[in-house]
């Protein structure tokens, strides 16, 4: 039992600790964990000066000498020098803690515990840290540097005639971001296609889960008969893949050629142009969505129904409800409240639903004066500018913009969903 | 504690700042590569060689490669990379010293690679007459030629037997075939093109005297773009009555153009010899190609000639021997070897008139035509000008006014090539 000394100070071992780790831990007369500390930071600097210093010197100049230097790959070593930096600044500043906590300790004259001892209880206090840490690892490499890389891009001036290995890259702040809403070409059709984007995801989202609330309702009312048989036809929509059914439907919608206007609609002797006017391929993509979205809604609602106990519904007999009241005041919030986050992912999905836009007609049919196709949507834009014009730079900073209103949308939602739960059970 | 932790990062940044002082190195240009002679060039063991990602491609370059071999005793080591893919793969391969000495390229994309910094211009020497003299052009950017040329490509006028006995010669001939043959409700066509297609469009605008952008002594001006002018405009004038008179639905793509041709149901189509095979195994001996009828001003239309190239990685260590290389697989000799067993017309002057190809009557009307066509220009900014002329074009075949639809379309293209960052 070590008596208790004043004189140590705390604030001494974490000066000590900051300057470098393990000499707070000498301070405080714990050798072995010192002397550990010590070498595993010796060992660190040693091993990382080199990358740190050209990642560091690289993300700040992004190269000097053109063929030489590859502002791309100096980026990357770059962002990967910085999250190896935040791990290591995250273990100083455990070190510098764990120094001052046995300087208190000293202080009031605790006892130390021993090796063995101090080993086992990080074990224990620290067990789920232990096992998430690889994943965590894996997931700053594979989710995280690519995002950070992607963000990086929509500060540069990364396009064409700025391509490396021939020509650098430069920090141009946010200028990108002011083109995009002062430069005539990129304003008129920033501003028209993030309309039709939220006209889009907010119309046909709503379509189907409506389409998929309805029909799960109907299939679900006892006096159905051959329910699993309905229940398959229905999935089926869902279990082909949607490229294939969305070029089907692009040769099916075909003004002239196509089945609908040539076997269906010539019999009311009507030919709706599907694919020249933006107004009606805007129709048709909707529609299209519907098709392919409800099973899934279907499927989910199907399960939920299943779930909610027949009392409710005797209470409310006995009560004297109608139909309606008892779908608006125990069905539908029961429903609800079980997929309100799944539901929000399909408005996100389809929000950036490249694959029907792009599929279906290209984004097309053009509209005069405008350089995005009539029914382009923000993720098919920003498609066009990567793949046929090499505007990365433009692209990155669209992708942002993207990326923000996707997860302000979601986390606005995902709150709203909370609160909703707890203002209790209906 | 957070006074000390805000302390502690302005210290940790600070020495990453000063400690990133980065790489100790003279700062000096990366000396010219100077290109020699193959002889005074040291022979190396091997040359990396990207090859298009194609099975018949392949098959015909093995041998080739196997001669090239047994010529020098340098080995080729064959890589099958797509075409599409290789820019971006040569753009992080080559920097790290795995990229190949030769890579193949279609000539359109030349600009982006040059500004890329991916390949060296290639001194054809004594070769430079063996080629055709469009193919040349069409690898000519600044003035220098960029690769060896070895597979030209355009379209021209395919026609069934059945329905016209002779291919039209003139554009009034073909007009007359439309009007007779065409019978919309039975899916029956005189004359069918993917006419909202740019790169189809082109000869009609160009034979009137449009052009995308001046060219002056292999240097494209891509500040003087003429796609509005008088020609163009009288080119457009002529794609729209086509639509107008019903000869040619608005709503064609190339998938029911093809589907239309080879059930039978069409006279007159054009396209490119890349339908050859699936036209022939529907129509057998009734199938026959031409080049494009003559305008009624006399002049052919100029179709948009594509030129596959050998190109020089810029990165190559072997340059001398990678452009030896590229000379003996583009020579008459290896040229219709690869025709022969790729089916892809040569870039090669004496194989492009050799008989084997005059007399070969489905490639013999598309070998006339490369004689009439211009290169499609190679300039980076010419991928600025596809879009805005599609949809030019689509609102031309609504009935929309030509003059007006082509100059808000060079306006957008110039807007385009300003925003892209060109010039900056």
């Amino acid at each position: 039992m070590p008596e208790a000394n004043v004189r140590h100070r705390p604030a001494v071992a974490m000066a000590l600790s900051l300057l470098f780790a393990g000499l707070g831990q000498l301070y405080n007369r714990r050798y072995i964990k010192g002397i550990l500390f010590l070498i595993i930071e010796a060992a660190f600097l040693i091993t990382f000066y080199n990358f740190l210093n050209i990642g560091l010197w690289g993300l700040v100049t992004l190269g000097e000498i053109p063929m030489l230097d590859h502002s791309i790959f100096l980026l990357i070593q770059g962002l990967v020098s910085v999250i190896i930096i935040a791990f290591a600044v995250a273990l100083h500043v455990a070190n510098v803690i764990d120094a001052r906590n046995d300087a208190r300790r000293r202080q009031r004259g605790e006892p130390f515990p021993s090796l063995v001892e101090s080993c086992r209880n990080a074990w224990d206090r620290g067990f789920p840290y232990i096992f998430v840490t690889p994943g965590l690892v894996m997931l700053l490499f594979i989710v995280v540097l690519p995002l950070l890389f992607m963000v990086s891009l929509a500060f540069t001036d990364y396009n064409l005639y700025h391509s490396p290995p021939r020509h650098l890259l430069n920090w141009v702040g946010f200028d990108n971001f002011k083109n995009l809403v002062s430069i005539p070409i990129w304003k008129g059709t920033f501003f028209s296609v993030l309309a039709w984007t939220i006209v889009w995801t907010v119309v046909a989202t709503t379509m189907q889960i409506a389409l998929g609330l309805f029909l799960a309702l109907l299939v679900n009312d006892p006096r159905i008969k051959f329910k699993r048989f309905i229940r398959t036809v229905l999935i089926l929509p869902w279990a082909v893949p949607a490229f294939v059914t969305i070029l089907v439907f692009a040769a099916m919608f075909n003004d002239k050629f196509g089945a609908i206007n040539r076997e269906v609609l010539s019999l009311f002797g009507l030919s709706v142009p599907w694919m020249t006017d933006p107004f009606w391929t805007k129709v048709a993509l909707i529609l299209i969505q519907t098709w392919l979205g409800f099973p899934f809604v279907f499927a989910l609602f199907t399960g939920v129904l299943q779930s909610i106990s027949r009392d409710w519904y005797e209470a409310a007999d006995i009560d004297g409800a109608t139909r309606w009241q008892k779908f608006k005041s125990i069905t539908l919030p029961h429903v609800l409240y079980a997929t309100a986050p799944l539901l929000i992912m399909q408005y996100a999905g389809n929000f950036n639903n490249f694959n029907i836009i792009y599929l279906f007609n290209d984004g097309g049919p053009a509209v005069r004066g405008q350089n995005a196709g009539g029914t382009d949507i923000l993720i098919s834009w920003v498609y066009d500018l990567t793949f046929t014009t090499n505007n990365y730079n433009m692209a990155a900073a669209i992708s942002l913009i993207i990326g923000l209103i996707v997860c302000g949308f979601a986390v606005y939602q995902f709150r709203r969903t909370r609160s909703f739960k707890e203002e209790g059970n209906i | 504690m957070r006074k000390a932790l805000s302390l502690f990062l302005m210290a940790v940044l600070l020495i990453g700042v000063l400690g990133a002082c980065g790489p100790k190195r003279d700062v000096q240009q990366p000396k010219g590569n100077d290109q020699k002679t193959a002889e005074q060039d040291k022979k190396p063991e091997k040359l990396v060689v990207w090859v298009n990602d194609d099975e018949k491609q392949k098959q015909a370059l093995k041998d080739i490669f196997q001669k090239y071999t047994e010529k020098t005793g340098i080995k080729i080591e064959m890589v099958a990379v797509s075409m599409l893919d290789q820019t971006k793969k040569l753009a992080l391969d080559g920097p790290a010293g795995k990229g190949p000495d030769v890579f193949y390229q279609p000539h359109d994309r030349i600009g982006d690679i040059v500004l890329q910094g991916l390949a060296d211009p290639v001194d054809l020497g004594d070769a430079k007459g063996e080629y055709s003299e469009t193919a040349v052009n069409a690898v000519t950017y600044d003035g220098q030629t960029y690769g060896v040329p070895a597979v030209v490509e355009t379209y021209g006028v395919f026609y069934n037997k059945n329905l016209v006995p002779e291919a039209p010669k003139t554009m009034d001939e073909l007009m007359k075939i439309a009007k007779e043959k065409t019978n919309a409700a039975k899916d029956q066509y005189g004359f069918l093109m993917e006419a909202a297609n740019f790169y189809f469009v082109y000869p009609f605008f160009a034979g009137y005297g449009g052009y995308v952008f001046k060219n002056e002594n292999g240097k494209y001006d891509t500040s003087d773009i003429g796609l509005a002018n008088d020609g163009a405009v009288k080119g457009a004038e002529l794609v729209q009555s086509w639509f107008k008179n019903g000869y040619i639905p608005k709503e064609i793509t190339g998938d029911i153009m093809n589907g239309l041709f080879t059930k039978g149901n069409v006279a007159v189509a054009i396209t490119g010899p890349w339908n050859i095979a699936s036209y022939k195994e529907a129509l057998g001996d009734k199938l026959a190609t031409a080049p494009l009828p003559v305008l009624d001003n006399g002049e052919h239309p100029k179709s948009f000639v594509g030129v596959k190239t050998w190109m020089l990685s810029a990165y190559s260590k072997n340059k001398a021997w990678a452009v030896d290389f590229m000379k003996f697989v583009t020579n008459e000799e290896n040229s219709l070897h690869y025709y022969e067993v790729a089916g892809e017309m040569p870039a090669n002057q004496k194989a492009l008139t050799n008989e084997k190809i005059t007399n070969d009557p489905l490639i013999a009307g598309f070998a006339e035509q490369i004689q009439y066509g211009e290169p499609m220009p190679n300039v980076p900014e010419m991928s600025q000008v596809w879009e805005p002329m599609g949809n030019a074009l689509q609102f031309i075949a609504k009935g929309d006014n030509p003059k007006a639809v082509l100059s808000e379309a060079v306006k957008t293209i110039q807007d385009k090539i300003a925003a892209s960052g060109a010039g900056k």
